[in-house]
């Protein structure tokens, strides 16, 4: 049961940052490959704050969340300006630069062996909470001209432009909103683990989730959250297959992009509407 | 009074003048045309205007008011928009959403409201929702609110991007070839509405067409250009009987042809 709750939790905290993803990926079209180091960042930041300051912990939260925005204005104000590719490039090295300052900061942050004995202040209920919470501001940004306009510029920036829109600041201000958001991730992850280590925040993670979001859909919110939970919990699943547990998820989700390339839910949002459309189908049926 | 005014613009593109010395102006509720063979550097102007160019040399007014050097998305809250030769809709939004994001940049409301779920946002919202639909209804479009715009016939789709464009509240519209591609009814039907929204909201509209029964039932005005050069400009009838216009169209006559 144990075992159960801590893979539920973590699946909860990279469910956050998998929506930070969702945002600047799936909503607004920039491929971030450095949406981990705002996770290292806000783990970092909240970890040394309590441990070596014995800040209170909602304040490091908040110290927390704003290191990563003061990070995400360093990385996104230069280059929401840039084209698509070389923001890819730019968040990359962005990325495993702040690994290799975690690494090389032996004093503050323990270098490559780690930061330990961090308490465990979060637990299944606080992750859960705060998911709910951040899907919910998610889903009221998407649906609002913020969400709109990110779309907009994401099938076509000239055009956007056109219409009045500001392209750098909406970028400017997802880019900041989820990095906001990740760093929180990370201060969760942080006091969930009570240990953390430069080598977990790898641009890998943020492949994994933007593997994540196209597999559930790119611009479907219930997609990303299906595909959370699918491809974190399949190499759990997959544990009796041992050494084989990776090609198979790998095969799976090859399968996925090769023969839905739309993602499990293409543009589909499961919705209020959308149930009580099903309920009088259903009703009809019988 | 002129609306838009465009003093001696200039714009090359390595080896190429593109623009050169261009001046035109466009008075109150005037609709006025730009034509001219393949290649003139009819569109090249309008990128000038609306700034996704940067302008080499020359200035543009709009009521009066220096907007040359501005960023587009500023031209475009000034009061100068667009439709596009090759119909540039949004294809991740539905039809309503795509006239929406046009009228969004003016809903004030702000990322508070959103996090919050506030009032304002959802008044805000509706008020947008409720304008946005009613322009798809002028355009001739209600009913395909919820559809993708890339389902929609051609002559539809260049209806919305006229809804679109009206949605950011325009004071003068720049259409590019918006009857490329229709029937000879649809066009007669585009004139129609261009016409019709040109009365109800006081626009002056500039047009570039090569369909020369658009230029000739809509412009008071029309410009010619010629390998980015202005070749003449006066009233319709004038242009139809200029001798420099029909040989930049169809060529010289050939002496030895006539015999």
């Amino acid at each position: 049961m144990e075992y159960i709750i801590t893979i539920l939790t973590f699946t909860g905290i990279t469910l956050i940052g998998v929506l930070g993803s969702y945002m600047v990926t799936g909503l607004t079209g920039l491929f971030s490959f450095g949406q981990a180091a705002f996770f290292s960042v806000g783990a970092y930041t909240a970890a040394v704050l309590v441990k070596d300051f014995a800040t209170p912990f909602p304040l490091a939260v908040v110290a927390a969340m704003s290191a990563g925005l003061v990070a995400g204005m360093i990385v996104g104000y230069p280059t929401v300006r840039l084209r698509r590719d070389y923001i890819s490039l730019v968040t990359f090295g962005f990325g495993e630069a702040i690994i290799a300052l975690l690494n090389n900061s032996t004093n503050l942050t323990g270098g490559a062996m780690g930061l330990s004995g961090i308490p465990r202040y979060t637990s299944f209920w606080v992750v859960w909470l705060s998911v709910a919470v951040c899907l919910t501001i998610v889903a009221g940004y998407k649906y609002s001209k913020y969400g709109r306009q990110c779309l907009a510029l994401r099938s076509d920036e000239l055009a956007a432009k056109a219409m009045g829109i500001n392209v750098n600041r909406v970028k400017l201000v997802t880019f900041l909103f989820a990095a906001a958001m990740t760093s929180y991730a990370g201060v969760l992850y942080a006091f969930y683990t009570t240990y953390v280590e430069p080598g977990s925040f790898g641009w890998i993670v943020s492949a994994e989730w933007i593997i994540i979001v196209f597999v559930g859909g790119i611009n479907s919110l219930t997609g990303s959250v299906f595909a959370t939970f699918l491809l974190t919990g399949l190499p759990e699943m997959l544990r009796f297959a041992s050494e084989w547990r990776i090609a198979i998820y790998c095969v799976i989700v090859l399968l996925i992009i090769n023969f839905r390339p739309v993602g499990i839910f293409g543009e589909f949002e499961l919705s209020y509407k959308w149930l009580r459309q099903l309920g009088k189908k259903g009703a009809k049926a019988a | 009074m002129s609306k838009l005014e465009a003093k001696g613009l200039c714009k090359a593109f390595g080896g190429v003048q593109a623009i050169q010395d261009f001046s035109f102006t466009v008075d109150d509720r005037q609709i006025v045309g730009i034509i001219g063979p393949n290649g003139a550097g009819k569109t090249t102007a309008f990128n000038l205007l609306t700034g996704v160019y940067p302008i080499d040399a020359g200035e543009v007014f709009l009521d009066g008011k220096l907007i040359s050097g501005l960023p587009q998305h500023e031209i475009t809250q000034r009061g100068l928009a667009r439709t596009f030769q090759n119909i540039r809709l949004f294809k991740g939004l539905n039809l309503i959403e795509n006239v929406m994001t046009a009228a969004d940049p003016y809903s004030s409301y702000n990322l508070a409201d959103v996090f919050l779920f506030s009032r304002r946002k959802r008044n805000r919202e509706k008020e947008v929702r409720d304008m946005s639909r009613s322009f798809l209804e002028l355009v001739g479009l209600s009913g395909l609110e919820n559809e993708k715009p890339e389902n929609l016939p051609y002559g539809l789709q260049r209806k919305l991007e006229l809804a679109r464009a009206l949605a950011s509240k325009p004071k003068v519209l720049l259409l590019d070839e918006p009857a490329a591609g229709l029937n000879p009814s649809e066009v007669q039907e585009f004139i129609q509405l261009v016409q019709r929204l040109h009365d109800q909201f006081d626009l002056s509209v500039l047009v570039i067409e090569h369909r020369m029964e658009v230029i000739m039932t809509l412009c008071a005005n029309i410009y010619v250009l010629n390998f980015g050069k202005l070749l003449a400009h006066g009233t319709p009838a004038e242009i139809q009987n200029n001798r420099d216009v029909t040989t930049a169209y169809i060529g010289e006559e050939d002496e030895a042809c006539l015999l």
